[in-house]
């Protein structure tokens, strides 16, 4: 699968799949990608070196020419090979359509559960770090 | 059976129900092109999902996971059945509940606590009828599965297992095999076993050969990332699962419907040849009457 090299006005070009179990959420040519990481965010310019990643929650950012587009991705991987990135995601949302209600009312009832184990804690960490980022990202939209 | 009239009102109602049929026949195949092409959607996924995993394995790394590990004693298993809401799909439920049965015996030997999740109003009347109690009943999945909603269910059983609450997890649902065949199957989905079971297999040729092994560079670390892929490979085997079952739903109801309304065809001709005969009968009944009267009363 050799991907398709995007050049324009010798511009260097990336080109961007994002995938969720669902669909194929967007196929776009790109010029810069952040991406949320597990443990950070990363930029991701054409021609970088190829790379698996793990995703985390927050917000992706596409540029192309002089316009962004942001997303709220919910996990999951990155992967770039070829001058092709990879996003397997589980959603992918419009950043302007994001429920940020639904998700401070996630992150309330996150606060209030129980966090007296391990699992416990990891699955509250979770959903306490979803909501977070939703919140952050629908704000940064908004 | 000479009845002139009986026949009629009987041939009208059985062309009332043949534009029944028809019309859920016509309603199935659109909802399977749809259920299909969702079916379809998802592949891109497991396909991306596939590759990635053997990228990640070709790095030499170890794939131990607490998921693809079997328990050494099992507490507590769920069955999970995925039957259908509506009913006039022929045998799509019956098969399947037929094994679902057959799994749930086979569990009351082997599981000490054993409990039962079912999807679907027919499963749920199945199990009420014979008086097994239902732990969990969904019956929010119709014809297009989403999933998010998968993945509630995905997260509590994986939480489960992990809490050691849950050791063994089994399916029952309709597998997609052809357009042509599907087929009632139980499936154990936790523990996952191997990891590649579900997704399909990478075509080689897809994946650019002679490339330098372990060109990739992990980020925060391979070990970490195989640590979310495995849930994630989890959920994606359950949500094929409710794709599958989707599908099948409606290529047993097309298939169904057809053969409802090729028999519905069938029987207005016989009923019309008959119909026809009575009303030859009758009218050649009434004439000799009139003859017998006209000869009688020359007399």
């Amino acid at each position: 699968m050799e991907s398709p090299k995007y050049e324009l006005a010798g511009q260097r070009i990336l080109s961007v799949v994002v995938v969720t179990p669902e669909t194929t959420a967007l196929e776009t040519p790109a010029q810069f990608v952040a991406l949320p990481l597990y443990d950070g965010e990363i930029g991701i310019a054409p021609g970088r070196a190829p790379l698996i990643g793990r995703l985390g929650y927050g917000e992706m950012r596409i540029v192309e020419g002089n316009e962004t587009r942001r997303y709220y991705v919910d996990g999951g991987f990155v992967e770039m090979s070829g001058n092709t990135l990879t996003v397997l995601t589980h959603r992918a949302v419009p950043a302007d359509q994001l429920d940020a209600e639904a998700a401070q009312q996630q992150l309330d009832e996150a606060l209030r559960r129980p966090a007296n184990s391990q699992e416990l804690l990891a699955v509250r960490d979770r959903l306490i770090l979803q909501a977070r980022a939703q919140i952050r990202t629908a704000r940064r939209a908004g | 059976m000479a009845n002139p009239r009986a026949l009629d009102k009987r041939r009208k109602s059985v062309r009332n129900i043949r534009k029944i049929t028809r019309t859920m026949e016509l309603i199935a195949t659109a909802r399977f092109k749809q259920a299909m092409d969702r079916a379809h959607a998802a592949t891109a996924y497991t396909d991306r999902m596939k590759k990635l995993l053997h990228d990640l394995t070709r790095t030499g790394l170890e794939v131990t996971h607490p998921l693809l590990e079997p328990r050494e004693t099992t507490h507590r298993g769920i069955l999970l059945v995925l039957s259908s809401n509506r009913g006039l799909c022929g045998g799509y439920n019956g098969n399947l509940l037929r094994r679902a049965q057959a799994r749930w015996e086979d569990f009351g030997q082997s599981v000490p606590q054993r409990e039962l999740e079912v999807s679907g109003k027919r499963g749920l009347s199945f199990f009420k009828h014979r008086q097994q109690p239902v732990q969990e009943a969904f019956t929010h999945f119709e014809d297009k599965p989403r999933f998010d909603e998968v993945e509630v269910l995905a997260n509590r059983y994986l939480n489960d297992y992990a809490t050691g609450q849950l050791d063994r997890l089994d399916i029952a649902y309709t597998k997609f095999r052809s357009s042509a065949r599907q087929e009632a199957t139980v499936e154990t989905l936790l523990p996952l076993g191997s990891m590649e079971e579900g997704l399909p297999e990478v075509d080689d040729q897809t994946a650019p050969a002679g490339r330098a092994e372990s060109q990739y560079e992990f980020l925060p670390s391979a070990a970490q990332i195989l640590e979310e892929v495995i849930p994630t490979s989890f959920k994606i085997r359950l949500f094929k699962c409710f794709l599958d079952a989707a599908v099948s739903e409606q290529i047993a109801r097309m298939v169904a419907m057809k053969s409802a309304t090729e028999n519905a065809d069938d029987l207005i001709r016989s009923l019309s040849r008959t119909y026809n005969r009575a009303r030859q009968a009758q009218i050649t009944g009434e004439l000799l009457e009139v003859m017998g009267g006209v000869e009688a009363l020359k007399e």
